[in-house]
């Protein structure tokens, strides 16, 4: 059987690694490619061949640069060994536009997509969060465990796995942070009254070869050895395996099926050709905004609004009492440290999440302008050393979501304009619920010793979170806009939808391991059926 | 099968009814022993490493074990709440394929009981390994134990006090340990959280009246406004004066849970729990 993939993010690389395990099965996979600039691959390339010690300082200035500011966000966009590549146009930004402040930089053409550059906060959902869904978190967990077994996994057994199992064989974490030790065993100490109040604190779990952390501080520019994951790492291992064929360079703009197959109409982006290129079967994983492009251009869905569910981002920073011992993020791991749960249900589906994030220089350059003169320096580092920086996520049914329209394109080798908006369907729950939230965290802040500073709480732009889907969910009868449980939208038989684009719904609990599992799913689905 | 806490009101209960029926039950205790038919009882301590072979042979697991001795909020989590979390992990490792924890209707969300909080929180581990959870409700009959036995020292006072719009949910002994045994030996049950009680919740007043009647007090009921109660008895539990009873469970008693869960759970199987106080004055003849 012929595959093609078409992206190389993690949904692309769940199928992929399902896929990969059938000899019989030919795998090729299309995708924009962008990389990261030469010069600054060559320092990473460099750094990742030496102990940090040894690294030089123009190196480090230059895979190190901070997080940018972008309008009406916020939070910073983050670099990734000093570049935009991630967020970078190839190709696949064009023609999108955004109205209100919302995030425009949605489709990554980067090889490895937005995990270049993601917190690699790695959590299974909870079974709740899938009931919604056509089928049980059972169904997924041979799933999570085969895409846990082939990626870096750390993590802990504590309370948050009375709603996400910790599965496979997790890693111990790096030592963490003072300030997430201290609120960790302040929780400990204080377990019942916190959790009386509504909220569970766990440590994190993260895509990351924990055993071989160096604790360098560049967790959040970039890992310069790689141990922070990626799904390009996977790409690179079935390469060098030979289980797949890889070619970057191709924008895909248009789907089809034909003759029992299936076909994409690709542009060669060095040629400028569009090229047509046929399988047996096409998996889609461009992201769920380029698959939403790429399948409802292909089907004609012009000019009607399709409603994108987002499990919307906030803000939340945090002051301990205490102060750490040193400003800096040398000699420490910089990664999410620690998660804060909040149950508004029984059963685990209405959960908000927080992450925690300890200092690292790009909240040096965040904070307020006023704190960054010389006289103000001793204020400036009493504040950052009590600072804790919470990245929280509503589900996506308390959550804005936006709208995606596409207009015809002005010729069959272009791609679809795409304008990206405020939602009409817009529940105005997401303020409610965040106040909610705040007022858990007030009442449990004298038991942690760290409290959120409210009035710098705030909700992100739409599509800011990337945790966004739903444009074509799984269905048992699907209908109009839904696909099946093997990600096939009602025209196609042989195409298959495999990111967050299927995602019936978006959890507050970070995705990318479930898009990975889905997507490893809905491949290994194929193959059994093709088996029989 | 196996029951933890078999030395216990319903543990040893529910390992003797497991036995009538004809199942080889195994009993966990504190300290490994011979059981009053000369069976051996395995020991096993909520705190205590879990030996490798402790649940070797068992295909059914009831969790009963609950210790209460323990009154720092912090250490009886540690106890109660991870060393079972410790068992259900052991024992699901050993291949045991039905785990049935024995909760309570005080274990519900929005729940501000020290004791409910930390039954939830075991609920939630076995929840995930596809186990089943009871939550029996106010258990009466039988030798009186747990909170029938402190409400039935309540009510030979001189005045019983009560607490204006407490309801809750009752079920007698022989129910509740028939449905235990019932869903420990039905690996077809789904993973699901079942309430044992009768739906009709009874008023707090009319319990302490009929326990009242059973033991043979004729004293007076006094509505008592729980709140300031709860403060005096937190108060003095902070100094550490020993009280007959607990803030925890006067909180159980005033806050209890509006519903009885999984009650189609209970009717599939045939599962039915008597009205209040239908079977109460046996148990109290008895004692």
């Amino acid at each position: 059987m012929k595959v093609l993939i078409i992206g190389a993010g993690p949904a692309a690389a769940g199928a992929a690694l399902a896929l990969s395990g059938d000899p019989d099965v030919d795998i090729r996979v299309i995708d924009v490619g962008g990389r990261l600039e030469a010069d600054n691959d060559a320092a990473r390339l460099r750094m990742a061949a030496a102990a940090p010690t040894e690294w030089s300082s123009s190196d480090v200035r230059i895979v190190s640069e901070s997080a940018h500011r972008t309008e009406g966000n916020p939070l910073p966009e983050k670099r990734n060994f000093g570049s935009d590549f991630p967020f970078h146009d190839f190709g696949q930004l064009e023609g999108v536009s955004g109205e209100g402040g919302v995030n425009t930089h949605v489709v990554s053409g980067a090889y490895g997509g937005f995990t270049n550059t993601w917190g690699a906060q790695t959590m299974v959902y909870s079974a709740a969060s899938f009931d919604d869904w056509p089928f049980p978190r059972s169904e997924l967990e041979a799933d999570y465990r085969a895409v846990l077994s082939q990626i870096p996994y750390a993590g802990e057994q504590d309370d948050l796995a009375e709603y996400h199992p910790l599965w496979g064989d997790a890693e111990h974490l790096p030592s963490l942070s003072e300030n997430a030790v201290r609120i960790l065993d302040a929780y400990r100490r204080h377990r019942v009254q916190v959790r009386r109040r509504g909220v569970i604190v766990g440590r994190a779990r993260l895509a990351l070869r924990a055993s071989a952390c160096v604790k360098c501080g560049l967790c959040m520019t970039g890992c310069p050895y790689s141990y922070v994951y990626s799904a390009s790492q996977t790409f690179d291992q079935l390469i060098a395996d030979k289980k797949i064929t890889y070619e970057g360079g191709y924008l895909a703009l248009r789907l089809g099926e034909s003759d029992g197959g299936a076909f994409v109409e690709a542009r060669n982006l060095a040629t400028g050709a569009v090229e047509t290129l046929r399988a047996d079967k096409i998996f889609v994983a461009c992201g769920a905004i380029g698959t939403t492009r790429l399948v409802a251009s292909s089907l004609d869905m012009f000019s009607e609004p399709i409603h994108f569910q987002e499990s919307v981002q906030f803000v939340m920073p945090f002051v301990s009492i205490r102060a750490t011992s040193a400003l800096t993020q040398d000699d420490s791991f910089t990664l999410n440290q620690f998660n804060m749960l909040l149950p508004f249900d029984e059963a685990g589906k209405d959960l908000v999440q927080i992450h925690g994030y300890p200092y690292n220089d790009a909240m040096d350059d965040a904070i307020p302008q006023i704190l960054k003169t010389p006289a103000m320096r001793r204020i400036r580092a009493m504040v950052l050393k009590r600072v804790t920086v919470g990245l929280g996520y509503l589900p996506s049914w308390w959550s804005p979501g936006f709208d995606l329209t596409l207009e015809r394109p002005a010729s069959s080798g272009d791609l679809a304009p795409l304008s990206i908006g405020h939602s009409a369907l817009d529940s105005g729950q997401s303020s409610k619920r965040l106040r909610q939230v705040n007022g858990r965290l007030v009442r449990v802040a004298p038991f942690l010793g760290v409290a959120p500073v409210l009035p710098m709480v705030s909700l992100s732009a739409p599509g800011k979170s990337y945790h966004f889907g739903g444009s074509f969910p799984h269905a048992t009868k699907p209908s109009g806009r839904e696909s099946d449980t093997l990600g096939r939208v009602e025209a196609w038989r042989s195409i298959h939808l495999v990111d967050a684009s299927v995602f019936p719904t978006v959890s507050a609990t970070t995705f990318t391991l479930t898009i990975m599992a889905n997507a490893h799913r809905i491949a290994r689905r194929v193959l059994e059926d093709r088996h029989g | 099968m196996g029951v933890t806490g078999a030395g216990g009101y319903l543990g040893g209960a529910v390992a003797s009814l497991l036995r009538e029926k004809g199942h080889d039950v195994v009993e966990y205790r504190r300290n490994a022993s011979e059981d009053d038919n000369g069976s051996p009882v395995r020991g096993l301590q909520l705190d205590a490493p879990i030996g490798p072979d402790v649940f070797e042979g068992l295909h059914s697991l009831v969790l009963a074990a609950w210790d209460l001795s323990e009154t720092n909020g912090a250490k009886s989590w540690e106890r109660n709440v991870e060393g079972s979390k410790r068992i259900v992990s052991a024992a699901r490792a050993a291949g045991v394929s039905r785990i049935v924890f024995v909760s309570s209707m005080s274990a519900y969300y929005g729940t501000h009981q020290n004791y409910g909080l930390m039954k939830l929180a075991v609920e939630r581990a076995v929840l995930e390994i596809g186990g089943v959870v009871v939550r029996p409700g106010l258990v009466y009959g039988g030798t009186p134990g747990g909170m029938t036995l402190t409400l039935s020292r309540l009510a030979r006072l001189p005045v019983i006090p009560v607490f204006r719009g407490a309801n809750l949910f009752t079920a007698h002994v022989d129910d509740v340990v028939g449905a235990v045994a019932t869903l420990a030996a039905d690996r077809e049950v789904a993973s699901a959280v079942v309430g044992l009680a009768n739906p009709v919740p009874v008023p707090f007043k009319e319990i302490m009246r009929a326990i009242g009647d059973a033991v043979g007090s004729s004293a007076k009921t006094i509505d008592i406004p729980w709140r300031p109660l709860l403060l005096l008895l937190q108060t003095l539990e902070k100094v550490g004066v020993p009280l007959p009873v607990r803030s925890d469970s006067l909180l159980g008693l005033v806050r209890p849970a509006s519903d009885v869960p999984g009650l189609d759970v209970a009717a599939s199987l045939g599962l039915a729990f008597r009205p209040f106080p239908d079977g109460l004055d046996e148990s109290f003849e008895v004692s």
